[in-house]
């Protein structure tokens, strides 16, 4: 049996065999506003059940519009974060030119420096790896890394981003907008990942997944985030 | 001759570099060489009075403003005096307002803006960050090409030109070329095992002087910049395996804390501290003592060492559990480390393969014959922990 790390969508954990492969990337992807980032939010969430370690790479919000999103589905992260459970990377304020205080586990960046957010990860990597070799991470979203980079740039940064979480032994999402770079580029950044999920708004599709078949099934977001029909 | 201004990098470069000549900062994923390139810059211009301008199209000139104050380094001053300026290719793809006497909007234009900076700065230093942007933005052969054309100009403004350049995952022909365009580069690469965690420059090639191949540790320190580090060898294992000795054998020098202990041979309570130099390799050694009372020590020392030797006695398989335990409790496991299977001396040693075997390691863990008593095979042991400290 494969060790499988669950997703935090308890009704998709039973169709795919329990979670997601432990130690594996998975690309989340699909038309906006299709429940990508409430993914993530489940995920997440599951880790402060399993009382995991989670790093965390933000590009669109910060980590006080994540609490608080989060919250309108009742999942609470600020004990997880004050308990330094909850590694953040933050390149949405960075991109706006907001100065903030850093610290050991709420760190900024800018969307379009991958050299300085590759390096804050393996900071965060190293002080992870004291303490466990297994923990969960999240980038959510590589849309706005193509929106600031040039397209064959992010696929070079995430496979140097994918490579390092994996040594260290971490189970990841990262989530993608189709169509937003051309579909040779979509080719390179599904190539890139373990396991590939599709949203779109109805239905999910695992189009790829370590021992299963492709997977279809109708899927609804409710008060309670996602949930399989 | 300039200097850079970067510890260790002026002697390796036997004074600095000449008039006109072009630097490459070659880094790993993961390491700022940014660092380098704005200490050089900033230094020069505080204590040469030197001019110079930053070409940037990873970080806004605002940004850069707040990194050289985190590092102590003064830009306002030389900024507003004219002695630096930013060439500004990324503001403008930010949707922020540019700021620099040169702004670029669009790739295409930084032949000749550049070249007209270089011309400003005549007898300067120019900082190009980043390389791998640009490569793909237009192209590798366009990115290689303006490099040719930029260091032609450099040279003869006498402009030391410096390319800060982040090593993704480019074709190998491509970097050799652009390697090849430079007088000197300079590469920056981590020290891993499963994560990252110390930091390494080499001159690789230097057109002017000769090049050593010395590597050098450092570290980035919040305010100051690039710092010089020496790196700690650890060196551990069970009561009396001999881990004294075996200090003593590579680090002629060393120092130890000992006492009679009960029984009649002297153990060791404090460390074993020295100091080896080996094939341009620099290193402090401390050596633990083995008995269980002294495992406080061991995880402050692993953290702060960049590798390990387990050091265990042949002739003692009831000791090669606690061999293990010290290995996990050191998070050995998470930096490089050679089992050294000492007392290969005595007739009841075992081999390696037996030794690999008792205590059920992995494939790719090395076990090194030697007698530390003999002094053989220690040389076979150092090899075997740098090859693997310097695996890139």
């Amino acid at each position: 049996m494969m060790p499988k790390i669950k997703s935090g969508i308890e009704s998709l954990d039973q169709l795919i065999g329990g979670g997601l492969p432990e130690n594996s990337m998975t690309l989340v992807y699909g038309p906006p506003k299709c429940g990508k980032s409430i993914f993530c939010y489940h995920f997440l969430n599951q880790a402060i059940i399993d009382d995991e370690t989670s790093l965390y790479l933000m590009t669109d919000y910060n980590l006080a519009q994540l609490e608080e999103t989060m919250m309108n589905f009742n999942w609470m992260i600020h004990e997880y974060f004050l308990n330094e459970q909850l590694y953040v990377l933050d390149t949405a304020s960075g991109a706006i030119g907001a100065t903030q205080k850093e610290s050991d586990t709420h760190k900024i960046s800018s969307p379009q420096n991958p050299t300085e957010i590759i390096s804050k990860i393996i900071e965060d990597l190293q002080s992870i790896y004291q303490k466990t070799h297994q923990f969960r991470s999240i980038l959510d979203s590589t849309t706005t890394l193509f929106s600031y980079n040039s397209p064959i740039l992010v696929i070079r940064v995430l496979k140097s981003y994918t490579m390092r979480l994996k040594l260290a032994g971490g189970t990841s999402i990262i989530t993608y907008t189709e169509g937003v770079v051309d579909s040779q580029i979509e080719t390179l950044l599904k190539a890139s990942v373990d396991n590939i999920v599709h949203l779109d708004g109805n239905e999910i599709t695992i189009e790829a997944m370590m021992g299963l078949d492709k997977i279809n099934a109708d899927y609804d977001i409710t008060d309670n985030g996602i949930i399989i029909l | 001759m300039k200097k850079t201004y970067i510890p260790r990098l002026d002697d390796i470069l036997q004074g600095g570099v000449p008039l006109g000549k072009s630097m490459l900062f070659n880094a790993m994923p993961g390491l700022m060489s940014d660092v380098f390139g704005y200490q050089i810059i900033a230094e020069r211009t505080q204590i040469d009075k030197e001019i110079g301008f930053i070409y940037t199209n990873t970080r806004t000139p605002a940004e850069i403003g707040r990194v050289f104050e985190k590092y102590g380094w003064d830009l306002k001053t030389p900024l507003e005096a004219g002695q630096i300026f930013f060439v500004d290719s990324i503001s403008s793809m930010m949707g922020v307002p540019p700021i620099g006497k040169y702004v670029i909007d669009d790739f295409e234009k930084s032949r000749d803006i550049i070249l007209s900076a270089i011309e400003d700065v005549a007898g300067g230093t120019a900082i190009i960050e980043n390389v791998a942007t640009l490569i793909d933005s237009i192209g590798e052969e366009k990115t290689l090409e303006l490099i040719r054309i930029w260091n032609e100009a450099a040279s003869e403004q006498n402009v030391n030109i410096v390319y800060l350049f982040t090593r993704w995952n480019y074709e190998d022909q491509m970097v050799d070329r652009l390697i090849s365009l430079v007088n000197c580069e300079v590469k920056l690469f981590g020290i891993e095992e499963k994560v990252m965690y110390r930091q390494v420059f080499v001159v690789v090639k230097s057109s002017w002087g000769k090049t050593t191949e010395c590597k050098t540790f450092f570290e980035v320190i919040e305010p100051s910049g690039v710092k010089v580090f020496i790196p700690k060898l650890l060196v551990t294992g069970p009561y009396n395996a001999g881990k004294t000795t075996f200090v003593h054998a590579i680090a002629q020098d060393a120092v130890s804390v000992e006492r009679q202990a009960f029984e009649m041979f002297p153990t060791t309570v404090g460390l074993d501290i020295g100091h080896v130099d080996y094939k341009g390799f620099s290193a402090d050694i401390f050596g633990t003592p083995g008995q269980d009372r002294f495992d406080l020590l061991l995880e402050p020392l692993a953290r702060e060492s960049i590798g390990a030797f387990i050091v265990i006695d042949s002739t003692k398989p009831e000791t090669f559990t606690r061999a293990k335990e010290m290995i996990n409790m050191c998070r050995a496991e998470a930096i490089p480390k050679v089992i050294v299977a000492n007392k290969q001396d005595l007739e009841d040693a075992l081999t390696p393969t037996e030794i690999k075997k008792r205590m059920a390691l992995g494939e790719n863990v090395q076990i090194i014959p030697v007698s530390a008593d003999e002094k053989r095979g220690i040389d076979n042991a150092l090899d075997a922990l740098f090859d693997m400290i310097y695996r890139v």
